[in-house]
């Protein structure tokens, strides 16, 4: 059975989310946060068919070349 | 006669009234230093152009008040924008005919694309400020764009240049799968709305 892609859009929003916001708290922390949550999106996308797939990838490797940038030291 | 909207029917579906002013922005806020800030117009342009903060901030400026939505779902009413029109920058970018849409850029790599139609309203404004006080850096100051009739990610905070196109490019935030034109009152958040 496929899995649910709006699950993982889900959790790519909850990145999103955080990232956005991390300026109003320990912007470090949040980084840390969204990446787990990008990381957790990742396990579900497996069960995804196969263009969910590659739209998710392509979508969680935008954002984590975005924390690369934002948040370098981690 | 005035007629006047009542705040409920001034509130997209989806979202609610904020009290505060959230502050949310990608990446960190840039440094701004008036001798070195440069806005830049390029693309489908005669010839590019840079103008210095002297230069940008002393065209001619309008008062607007207008609504704000962001996606994230807060909305906030009656907020009073000074600053430069998009329309004043347009007639000095000598912009090419075939120029249809274009892609507002700031600093880290952010952006956002508009029909160069909607940036043409007569309520899209680089605002330099906000309810009569200067525009805080968190907020996008020392100048943001302003487009009320989309989602806020659209009304780039730090804009440093507009680059003209003759096609509709995705920007920042439409890549990363939300929708190419954001209109609030139809509730467009994501890409997967698009037609």
């Amino acid at each position: 059975m496929p899995g649910d892609p709006a699950a993982v859009w889900s959790l790519i929003q909850r990145a999103d989310e955080l990232i956005k916001y991390a300026s109003n708290r320990d912007e470090r922390a949040a980084y840390a946060q969204a990446r787990a949550a990008l990381t957790e999106a990742e396990i579900l996308i497996p069960e995804l068919d196969e263009p969910q797939r590659v739209r998710f990838t392509e979508q969680i490797a935008l954002r984590r070349g975005d924390l690369d940038r934002y948040d370098p030291a981690s | 006669m005035i007629l006047r909207r009542s705040n409920d029917e001034r509130i997209p579906p989806g979202q609610h009234l904020t009290r505060g002013w959230p502050v949310l922005h990608e990446g960190p806020i840039p440094r701004f230093d008036p001798a070195t800030w440069r806005f830049r117009c390029f693309g489908l342009v005669e010839r590019e152009i840079e103008w210095t903060w002297d230069e940008f901030t002393s065209f001619p400026r309008t008062q607007l008040t207008s609504d704000f939505h962001c996606v994230t779902a807060w909305s906030k009413l009656d907020n009073t924008w000074e600053g430069v029109p998009f329309r004043e920058i347009y007639a000095r970018a000598d912009v090419s005919p075939a120029a249809t849409h274009a892609l507002v850029h700031a600093p880290f790599g952010y952006s956002a694309n508009l029909p160069l139609d909607a940036l043409l309203d007569d309520d899209v404004v680089f605002a330099f400020t906000h309810d009569g006080k200067p525009l805080e850096p968190k907020h996008g100051g020392p100048m943001r764009l302003v487009v009320p009739k989309r989602y806020a990610w659209k009304s780039v905070k730090w804009a440093d240049g507009i680059e003209f196109l003759d096609h509709n490019e995705r920007g920042f935030w439409e890549v990363r799968g939300y929708h190419n034109d954001a209109f609030p009152f139809e509730e467009q958040r994501y890409s997967w709305q698009e037609a």
